[in-house]
């Protein structure tokens, strides 16, 4: 069960290992997963660690679960109509819904499907009891009680598979998935009649019967068309050599400090030995000490192969040793303000940044190459002033050093920066070359 | 047995609808929940109000940059235990003397050695069955500390200090565990690997209206209306630090007890704006942006 499933999501850079297929398999024990819905929520709770991960998630799961692959810029419902599982579930489907469907509605529908839990479904039947009893006062006897027949057999479908015992979930799950994998029959049977997931059969938006809520498939589709979910490093393509070489030559940036306790148990415990004769033991606590800036260039395409690549170098570096690490964004060069997200939306004044304490290491990455008229002067303002606020600073530049001398704004900031080439020995100098500032 | 129910929220508590079923599965899998989000997105009420509202008790640890693993499940205090060392001695020289008065040790006694061990909120919640556990904004603890945890929640056992008691729970027993984060710091990849992992959006315009309604339901929709126009209007222009729910709650209970016209004038004319927007630069900027263009502004407030 889900042996390619660790491969599949790691195409799209969502590590799952063995601990989160055992987990998935105890949900699935404590009766957590009853549709395909339900996998998804309890596998993005286990394996979506942030935010940013949400819409590669997605794109793996719609992928191997429901084979619809999602390219780069396509929208989801666009994915979603031109898969082989959507035209089969719509032609299984037909039927129930009858053909005054728009294409949205029917997207929606599907999505609504896939993404419906067992807690759906819960609050459906939970409905069926509400509504059962109110039935004594209901005036419009006639109208209602078909609509109440025809409710009551959807549902008493629905408990049938909510039923399920987890060994006939598990059969039911491979015999689809082997379906889904054979060339031949698409992978209509997810959903739908064959599926596992039993409103298929229900239809049950058409009736009145919406289940309440959202609907996850609301979500999905927010997910995967919000930008904001796809920020610039996660489809990277990394050199993961190059990366932790690079790495290695940032440890240089670590500060030691050290601090003397008073060590009040040992002092103790010492002067009881000694028969109430308490003499201060001292500790020393060592302390590493990193606070970086980080100000990236995110604009324009000139710069787009990078940010990536430096991205996972410092979110590395944080998660081995910064203890402080923030990270701005900017456009070709600095005026007044700093981006604190990547879409420079929320913004921050260099007057602000420049408050913060001088010790911070500020590294700033761009490629420096853009029009003379934009490098003005607000602009070489801000440099100096960050120059002579933060003395621990360095720009790193991804173009080749050769190339600096043929443009007339890298030599312009190269003088007001000490500049290095974005490269693990270009990295290492620009560490060296703030440390020897230090003294 | 554990409380796996399934929670929605309660009177006073609106609980996103996937929160609650990500609140539900790490329960049910006795598994911590970590929620991380924007502040004011009612990360810290999850687990107040399940307590308050399935009358479970509930523990709070507050975390700051000074916080370690001792404070949380329990340290063993050494100071008082000392004192209570030294008043046996000074009680056997007294009586010696043929003094009869003793000094008193407050019942404890330091032969035994877990009398003077201070159980922090974890060592509670983990030796009383289906609490509640709140460790609240753990991004703001050292790098360490999220680390400490990882033995803790994998292994559901605490060793006590010095005393070397245990305190072990069942899987079934185990305390319902939310942290929250507001992201100010990366946590350590294991630890978030043992969390059942949640990410609370900024609530929608319809939710807020349902956030509000929980809160103030004697508002006129027409106040909420224009409050809610301007709020998110305030939430689009890049503050730096943009107004929440709380803030939002906080400017409504000011502006509602006016009559309806007096509260959206003021509303409109953003008085009281200093429960909303919280720092210098951001009110100069609201300035610059809104109050400087009342035009531009009153068209998109009101609605036609």
């Amino acid at each position: 069960m889900f042996e390619k499933l660790p491969q599949k999501f790691k195409e799209y850079e969502i590590p799952v290992d063995v601990r989160a297929l055992l987990l998935l398999r105890k949900a699935m024990d404590r009766n957590l997963v009853k549709t395909i819905g339900d996998i998804y929520n309890v596998l993005k709770g286990i394996v979506v660690k942030n935010p940013d991960m949400m819409g590669p998630f997605t794109k793996a799961y719609y992928d191997y679960f429901l084979n619809i692959k999602i390219q780069h810029g396509d929208r989801l419902s666009d994915a979603i109509l031109r898969s082989e599982t959507f035209k089969k579930w719509k032609e299984d489907n037909l039927d129930r819904m009858g053909d005054d469907l728009s294409t949205d509605d029917l997207v929606n529908l599907f999505l609504d499907e896939v993404h419906m839990t067992h807690y759906d479904i819960k609050e459906v039947l939970d409905g069926k009891t509400l509504w059962d009893n109110d039935r004594g006062d209901l005036e419009d006897q006639e109208s209602e009680d078909d609509l109440l027949e025809t409710a009551r057999r959807k549902l008493d479908k629905m408990a049938d598979y909510s039923d399920l015992s987890l060994e006939e979930l598990l059969e039911r799950l491979q015999e689809v998935m082997d379906r889904q994998r054979s060339n031949h029959s698409g992978g209509s049977h997810w959903i739908g009649t064959g599926g596992i997931s039993p409103y298929g059969h229900g239809g049950a938006a058409k009736d009145g019967l919406r289940v309440g809520g959202t609907g996850g498939g609301k979500m999905a589709r927010k997910v995967l068309n919000d930008r904001k979910y796809f920020p610039v490093d996660l489809d990277a393509i990394i050199n993961d050599n190059n990366v932790d070489a690079a790495l290695a030559s940032l440890k240089g940036i670590i500060e030691e400090s050290a601090r003397e306790d008073l060590d009040i148990p040992v002092t103790i415990k010492k002067g009881l030995k000694r028969g109430g004769l308490f003499i201060p033991e001292i500790k020393s606590e060592k302390e590493d000490k990193l606070q970086v800036l980080l100000m990236i260039d995110n604009g324009g395409y000139s710069m787009d192969p990078y940010i990536r690549v430096v991205q996972t170098l410092f979110r590395k570096m944080k998660t081995r040793f910064a203890h402080d690490l923030e990270t701005y964004y900017f456009h070709n060069t600095i005026y007044d303000r700093v981006f604190s997200d990547a879409q420079r939306i929320k913004s921050k004044s260099v007057e602000q940044i420049l408050k913060k304490d001088p010790n911070y290491r500020v590294f700033i990455v761009g490629d420096a190459a853009m029009a003379a008229y934009e490098l003005n002067k607000p602009s070489i303002e801000s440099y100096r002033a960050m120059k002579s606020h933060f003395k621990k600073i360095a720009w790193l530049n991804p173009e080749p050093q050769k190339y600096w001398a043929h443009t007339f704004t890298t030599m312009v900031i190269k003088e007001l920066i000490p500049m290095y080439p974005l490269s693990p020995k270009g990295i290492e100098e620009a560490v060296r070359g703030m440390n020897r500032k230090l003294n | 047995m554990a409380e796996t129910d399934f929670w929605t929220g309660s009177e006073r508590y609106l609980c996103d609808r996937e929160l609650a079923q990500s609140f539900h599965i790490a329960r049910t899998l006795g598994m911590p929940l970590l929620i991380e989000g924007e502040p004011g997105t009612g990360k810290t009420e999850l687990p107040i109000q399940y307590a308050k509202d399935k009358g479970l008790e509930l523990f709070v640890y507050p975390t700051g940059s000074k916080s370690n693993v001792e404070q949380f499940v329990a340290r063993f205090d050494h100071v008082k235990y000392l004192r209570d060392s030294q008043i046996e001695i000074l009680n056997s020289q007294r009586e010696e003397k043929g003094l009869k008065s003793r000094l008193s040790t407050g019942g404890r006694n330091p032969e035994k050695l877990a009398d003077y061990v201070a159980k922090g909120p974890a060592a509670k919640a983990y030796s009383t069955p289906n609490s509640v556990l709140l460790i609240d904004e753990i991004d703001k603890a050292p790098r360490e500390f999220p680390n400490d945890l990882l033995y803790a929640l994998s292994h559901r056992k605490f060793i006590m200090p010095e005393s070397n008691e245990i305190i072990e729970v069942s899987e079934a027993n185990m305390p319902a565990i939310v942290i929250t984060s507001n992201r100010e710091q990366e946590l350590p990849t294991a630890f978030k690997g043992r969390c059942i992992y949640h990410y609370i959006h900024f609530p929608e315009a319809d939710t807020m209206r349902e956030i509000i309604a929980k809160h103030y339901p004697k508002v006129e929709d027409r106040i909420v209306d224009v409050a809610l126009d301007v709020f998110y209007h305030l939430r689009r222009i890049g503050l730096e630090r943009s107004p929440t729910t709380r803030e939002l709650l906080n400017w409504l209970k000011y502006v509602k007890n006016y009559s309806t016209s007096e509260a959206v004038d003021k509303i409109q004319k953003l008085e009281g704006l200093g429960t909303l927007i919280k720092t210098q630069t951001d009110l100069e900027r609201v300035q610059q942006k809104i109050l400087n263009n009342p035009m531009d502004f009153n068209r998109r407030s009101t609605p036609n």
